[in-house]
């Protein structure tokens, strides 16, 4: 049993008295794949963005390792390891796909360090669009990118950008079927040398991939364990999975 | 598109398209320095090195608006400290018989005022005028952008608070009246004089110093574009909350952006002073600000060379416009159209116009070059049917 990575203590946020996110307890291990499901309104993505700091807890701490995440900046966040892909693709959509790995490629976050380097390094940035199968694109400005290609330039930019812990939010929207098993083909990949937490509906690319199931429920974590027990579990088909025919895969 | 390797080629072709820039702007400094071999009047001279100053502004905001995305409607307050620190020091340079009693500056005794005050003590050293008229504007710009970015101020806010800074450095020129000259700003000014060289405004030695400063900050201001703060300055302006997530600290490179934009802008207000003989609370009024902004869109505030340009042709238009006896009246109406028409059809600029061009050029001969690959398309298409969306 390998350590824990991440853990999320009590933690609580409101919006106008609304407990989004309500007395949370989240622990991941270093190395491990956990998928976050749950209805609509449960607080998945509210959960990812107090991660990353997008959004302040109200109470509670966010621990990384041995960092305490609660109270940083969003950027002192991403610097101590965390990266984010959102549920709605954002790239920088005037600069061209290299341009975008170079920005995401952020080895030293500093002002000055970045004033006196080069604008195109291109270590290792032609491999993974390649990778994700964009190298034809690379000079491409990212506004002329399909909505599939948007996403897995995303993909790649979390790839470039290398962090520990990786908060995938709908990582499978409108996508293809195929893409789809694609996109589970990086994960399973990714699996062991990032920790990655998975935000997702389709509960298929779910068992695909995911090894422990968290599902949340009104803001607190209702059930933890694997596919099948999870399926098999009461509480999750009431509030969940029995809704499943009106979610759709 | 199929997967026909073309990435080779096109790396090369980004590789090129850099050096072509480079190339383009080099042309631009050439043909600005030629420019006193084919003119011998004085005034003609001094009025294009006027443009030439205000291209450079122009050229400041577009490293802060056109990449990093901060619209400072507050450029001409660089600008305007810049070029008073240049007078200030030429001021205690004028020969006694303008500086009233004890080389005191004229307006100072007509303001009763006894002593140097202490702020103008140091402007008696050339150098310390000099890069206080770089530094002051940098700090000034720079505490205010502290202040924006820190507090994650954005977009029209930005505008509005960098506004509201220019007037009141306005307002405090004219009201302290007995250190800055107030309304009349500081007038009868000596020539600079640099390692023993002396700078006559009506002369090509002034223009060429003018010309140097420019090509110097152009070309300081293409290696912070093209550096890789360069880059995160237009992820900023895309996404900056995107930046952000990537660990970038986006109000430190806001600062940046903003900070070199003054100095360029501080630069170019020493050298206005140079080139018009004195320094007035115009040159940090609001309309200059704005005439700023409007050189800007019209050149292509994503283009440094595409700023510069436009600001020489829309204030030499201004210029030349103003002075026509057809135009008299109707010159502000031209210029207006002209910013309509521009804004309207080149979202981009004029800069923008050169893309359009080069992208139609590239486009037709992409054609040529896919009727040639046609077959192998073809082939790899139908292998590769259903790879990708």
């Amino acid at each position: 049993m390998s350590a824990v990575h991440l853990q999320l203590v009590d933690l609580c946020v409101s919006f106008n008295g609304f407990r989004a996110v309500n007395n949370l307890n989240l622990s991941v291990n270093k190395g491990e794949l956990r998928c976050l499901i749950g209805p609509n309104g449960a607080g998945k993505t509210t959960a990812l963005d107090l991660i990353c700091g997008k959004t302040r807890a109200l109470s509670g701490e966010i621990r990384l390792g041995d960092k305490n995440l609660t109270t940083m900046e969003d950027f002192e966040i991403a610097r101590a390891g965390v990266g984010r892909k959102f549920q709605v693709p954002s790239v920088f959509r005037q600069l061209s796909v290299r341009e975008n790995l170079e920005v995401a490629l952020c080895r030293q976050p500093g002002v000055f360090a970045n004033l006196f380097r080069r604008g195109r390094s291109g270590d290792g940035l032609e491999h993974l669009a390649e990778f994700v199968g964009l190298a034809d694109q690379l000079d491409e400005p990212a506004a002329n990118l399909s909505h599939g290609q948007t996403q897995w330039l995303e993909i790649a930019l979390l790839l470039a950008q290398d962090s520990e812990l990786i908060l995938l939010d709908e990582p499978t929207a409108g996508m293809t079927a195929q893409e789809t098993r694609k996109t589970a083909d990086i994960c399973n990949r990714l699996k062991g040398k990032h920790t990655i937490i998975v935000v997702e509906h389709d509960m298929g690319f779910v068992r695909d991939i995911g090894d422990v199931l968290s599902v949340m429920h009104q803001g607190s974590l209702l059930a933890e364990g694997t596919a099948d027990e999870i399926s098999a579990n009461e509480r999750v088909r009431e509030v969940y999975l029995g809704s499943m025919g009106i979610h759709g895969a | 598109m199929t997967r026909v390797s073309l990435s080779p080629s096109r790396r090369s072709e980004s590789v090129l398209n850099g050096r072509l820039q480079i190339a383009a702007y080099a042309a631009v400094c050439l043909l600005i320095f030629l420019v006193p071999l084919g003119i011998d009047d004085d005034f003609l001279l001094n009025r294009i090195a006027r443009y030439l100053v205000l291209g450079m502004v122009a050229m400041a905001l577009a490293l802060s608006w056109g990449y990093a995305g901060i619209l400072n409607l507050g450029q001409a307050l660089s600008f305007g400290l810049g070029s008073y620190c240049m007078a200030m020091a030429l001021k205690l340079r004028t020969v006694p018989v303008h500086t009233g009693s004890e080389g005191l500056p004229d307006f100072m005794v007509w303001n009763n005022v006894e002593r140097l005050p202490l702020a103008w003590v140091p402007f008696q050293s050339m150098t310390f005028a000099i890069i206080a008229g770089i530094l002051v504007p940098v700090l000034i710009a720079a505490l205010l952008g502290w202040f924006m970015f820190r507090g994650r101020v954005t977009g029209v806010f930005v505008a509005i608070i960098t506004l509201a800074a220019l007037v009141v450095g306005n307002l405090l020129i004219i009201d302290l009246q007995s250190y800055t000259g107030g309304f009349n700003g500081i007038t009868d000014l000596a020539q600079l004089e640099l390692f023993g060289f002396e700078f006559d405004a009506y002369s090509a030695s002034t223009y060429y110093l003018v010309a140097t400063c420019l090509t110097v900050s152009l070309f300081a201001c293409l290696a912070v574009t093209r550096s890789k703060a360069g880059l995160i300055f237009q992820a900023i302006r895309d996404d900056e909350r995107r930046v952000r997530f990537f660990g970038y600290d986006v109000a430190a490179f806001k600062i940046l952006a903003m900070s070199v934009s003054a100095a360029v802008a501080g630069l170019a207000g020493m050298l206005y002073t140079v080139v018009m003989e004195f320094a007035s609370p115009t040159f940090l009024d609001v309309p200059l600000s704005l005439s700023i902004v409007i050189w800007c869109a019209v050149g292509g505030r994503q283009s440094l060379v595409g700023a510069l340009i436009g600001a020489i042709l829309i204030a030499g238009m201004q210029g030349a416009l103003s002075e026509s006896e057809a135009f008299l009246d109707s010159w502000t109406l031209v210029m207006g159209v002209t910013f309509v028409l521009v804004v309207l059809f080149l979202p981009n600029g004029l800069a923008g116009l050169v893309t359009l061009i080069r992208n139609r050029l590239a486009q037709s001969s992409r054609r040529s070059e896919g009727a040639a690959l046609r077959p192998a398309l073809a082939e790899v298409s139908a292998s590769k049917t259903g790879d990708k969306s």
